[in-house]
């Protein structure tokens, strides 16, 4: 039993580390970010050439990877993102050609060929990335044996959550931030630089991504198009969890996370996502705010 | 009547006229082609009704295309060849006797726990109406959940991108009774007499070119009468409406029927032209394509969106059958999704209004930001 209660524990721990990222570009910002997800697979493959190009491990490739889409991030939202703030439907649709964008950058960089080259060790379908040695075993704990990568993957969400909720309600910039949710007009005529605060916001929840594809990539296979069903793993968790409430994604990734775990043990994969799909439409029609909205005018 | 008018009538005029006449200059494997096309351009006219004049961002609408598709296809499925000849009393599907147990009697009974459900497909009239009737029934009863309840805004489209997911996983999860992931292959013709709807034939071409022309005319019309109107007052003041005395909901579920009727009968044509009905159909993707095709014609015209459809996938057939394109096209329509979005926010129809608006001599004073509703902003932001 602890086992699969540790399973849906890191399972929920990358969804969040996932939401996170949404959870803030979307409440603070009315932004619908599609290619989120493909973020992630950009984090995730950061974290393979870092092995084959720099020789980097497993761990450096976490602060790498969070640069390397935090600049990303800050690019779609300079270019693209700028221009929609308001039209919350047109930023999904624009953001999509992102996601496809970058699918494609590394299908044409990484795939079997392009234009004759060849990029060595890579291919349209990844293995995993190795792990440290130190990482692939296990412990004993309570009495069962406790899957030491799925703890790391775990204490790191921990930690970049308790980062976010420091940065956000602790920090002036949070505050800057928290302004800009509740009314962007109102913070502008205070003073506070929204298009700065925007794009830094933007960045950071990329970042987020980023760092969620480094653990992807621990366990999963990377290939280019792993990205779009991750974005919608992680709109999930924001939209049960409320929009806007950092207590809300961690809430519902845990929820989700947890009963993905125990279908999936209990049965199998396909039936666990279908059973997640399911519970998902049936709390959004029971509260159609999420489960943790906080109250708005 | 007005010059913008009778320009919009002549456009639609002249789309019918050029669609009805293709066959008389076009060979069957290009009106093949163009047949689907004109299916995809159903398609947008379903989105188009659904989200430029209902304000409803459906990202699910493969949902209603795929099990218009699909039950359609089960009833060619029973119709073809391979298996009325598998030796059982009533014609069986090759799949179910792979996926059937040893021993199971070769009977659409109980050859596999569920394939009981597909005894009525016999008749190929039951696939016809069902692919239509049972989305339309589905969105009914979906919009009337979701609209009773004033769900709106984005958590409409998160509900039913699950419910598309969800369709998905069950439709490759039940193998033995959908053929899984590999899809119906291997389909009849639609049979009326002694005659058969080849899917290369002209006849098939101009079922599919009939059908398009109602369905725009129909819209058209639809939307201009009172409902019509009273369902863009919805969209763009709910609450409004609903001060005013309009029962919203009803004219909000209405709507999504009937546009999950389009997408439904532009499944059950797909069928018919394509011959097969396959999960892609229900991927997020394939979904959220619909409504950027619309996006790039215009959201809020009807023959805006059904050309956009068109052209989009005209302009990716034609780019990935482009040696120097093959590797890069997709990315090539990525780039022109985002900068229709940036820069033609009403699409190619907004163009068409705009240039007619200068020959006229006149300014449209239609801003961007009428072009999307205002209700989605507050509602989908958490009330902010």
């Amino acid at each position: 039993m602890v086992d699969v209660i540790l399973i849906g524990l890191s399972l929920g721990s990358i969804l969040l580390l996932i939401a996170l990222g949404l959870a803030i570009t979307y409440g603070a910002m009315g932004v619908i970010n599609m290619a989120h997800g493909d973020l992630v697979m950009v984090g995730a493959y950061t974290t393979v050439m870092a092995g084959i190009w720099l020789h980097l491990g497993f761990l450096a490739s976490i602060p790498l990877a969070f640069v390397v889409t935090a600049a990303i991030g800050l690019a779609i939202e300079k270019l693209i993102v700028r221009h929609l703030y308001g039209r919350l439907l047109d930023t999904l649709l624009a953001t999509w050609g992102v996601a496809i964008l970058l699918q494609q950058a590394v299908r044409l960089e990484f795939g079997a060929s392009f234009f004759g080259r060849h990029v060595e060790g890579l291919g349209s379908g990844l293995q995993k990335v190795d792990v440290p040695t130190w990482m692939t075993g296990s412990a004993r704990l309570l009495g069962t044996d406790v899957n030491l990568y799925r703890t790391f993957i775990i204490g790191v969400t921990l930690i970049l959550a308790a980062v976010t909720w420091f940065i956000m309600y602790r920090l002036p910039i949070g505050t800057q931030v928290r302004a800009i949710m509740r009314n962007p007009k109102m913070a502008a005529a205070c003073g506070i630089d929204v298009e700065r605060v925007n794009a830094m916001t933007f960045a950071y929840g990329s970042g987020l991504a980023g760092v969620a594809g480094v653990m992807m990539s621990g366990f999963k296979t990377v290939f280019p198009d792993m990205g779009t069903p991750l974005v919608v793993d992680g709109f999930l968790v924001v939209v049960v969890g409320g929009v806007g409430s950092l207590f809300g994604a961690v809430a519902a990734s845990g929820l989700l996370g947890q009963i993905n775990g125990v279908v999936a043990a209990a049965t199998n994969d396909t039936l666990a996502r279908a059973v997640i799909f399911a519970v998902v439409i049936a709390i959004i029609v029971l509260k159609p705010r999420g489960l943790f909205s906080y109250k708005g005018r | 009547m007005t010059a913008k008018r009778q320009f919009e009538i002549a456009s639609y005029v002249l789309f019918i006229a050029l669609i009805l006449v293709l066959p008389a200059f076009l060979g069957e494997f290009w009106l093949n082609r163009i047949a689907k096309y004109l299916v995809f351009g159903m398609l947008g006219v379903a989105i188009c009704l659904s989200w430029g004049y209902a304000g409803i961002l459906n990202l699910g609408q493969g949902l209603f295309f795929g099990l218009g598709a699909y039950l359609m296809a089960m009833s060619l499925k029973l119709a073809s060849n391979t298996s009325m000849q598998q030796g059982s009393d009533t014609p069986i599907p090759d799949f179910m006797f792979w996926n059937a147990e040893p021993g199971a009697k070769p009977d659409l009974c109980c050859i596999t726990k569920t394939s009981f459900l597909w005894i009525p497909f016999q008749s190929q009239w039951v696939g016809l109406v069902m692919a239509v009737a049972v989305p339309t029934v589905a969105a009914a009863a979906l919009g009337a959940v979701i609209f009773k309840k004033r769900i709106a805004g984005v958590f409409i489209s998160i509900i039913t991108l699950a419910l598309v997911l969800l369709a998905r996983l069950l439709v490759i999860d039940g193998q033995p009774l959908t053929n899984g992931f590999n899809g119906l292959t291997d389909l009849g013709s639609f049979t009326l007499g002694d005659f058969s709807f080849d899917s290369y034939g002209k006849p098939t071409y101009y079922v599919v070119a009939t059908a398009l022309a109602l369905v725009l005319v129909g819209t058209r019309l639809l939307v201009e009468t009172r409902a019509g109107l009273v369902l863009q007052a919805v969209r763009d003041d709910a609450n409004r409406a609903r001060y005013l005395g309009f029962d919203v909901p009803n004219y909000q579920v209405f709507f999504f029927a009937v546009s999950a009727a389009i997408a439904g009968l532009a499944g059950l044509l797909y069928v018919n032209v394509a011959e097969f009905a396959s999960p892609t159909f229900l991927d997020l993707s394939f979904s959220i394509t619909m409504v950027v095709w619309a996006a790039v014609g215009g959201r809020n015209s009807l023959l805006g969106a059904c050309i956009g459809a068109i052209l989009i996938n005209m302009a990716e057939a034609g780019m990935s059958e482009t040696q120097s394109l093959v590797e890069s096209w997709r990315a090539i329509i990525g780039l022109i999704f985002i900068l229709v979005v940036l820069f033609l926010p009403r699409g190619l129809a907004g163009l068409a209004d705009d240039a007619l608006g200068a020959l006229l001599g006149r300014r449209r004073g239609r801003s961007v930001a009428a072009s999307e509703p205002d209700a989605v902003h507050a509602s989908s932001k958490g009330g902010l």
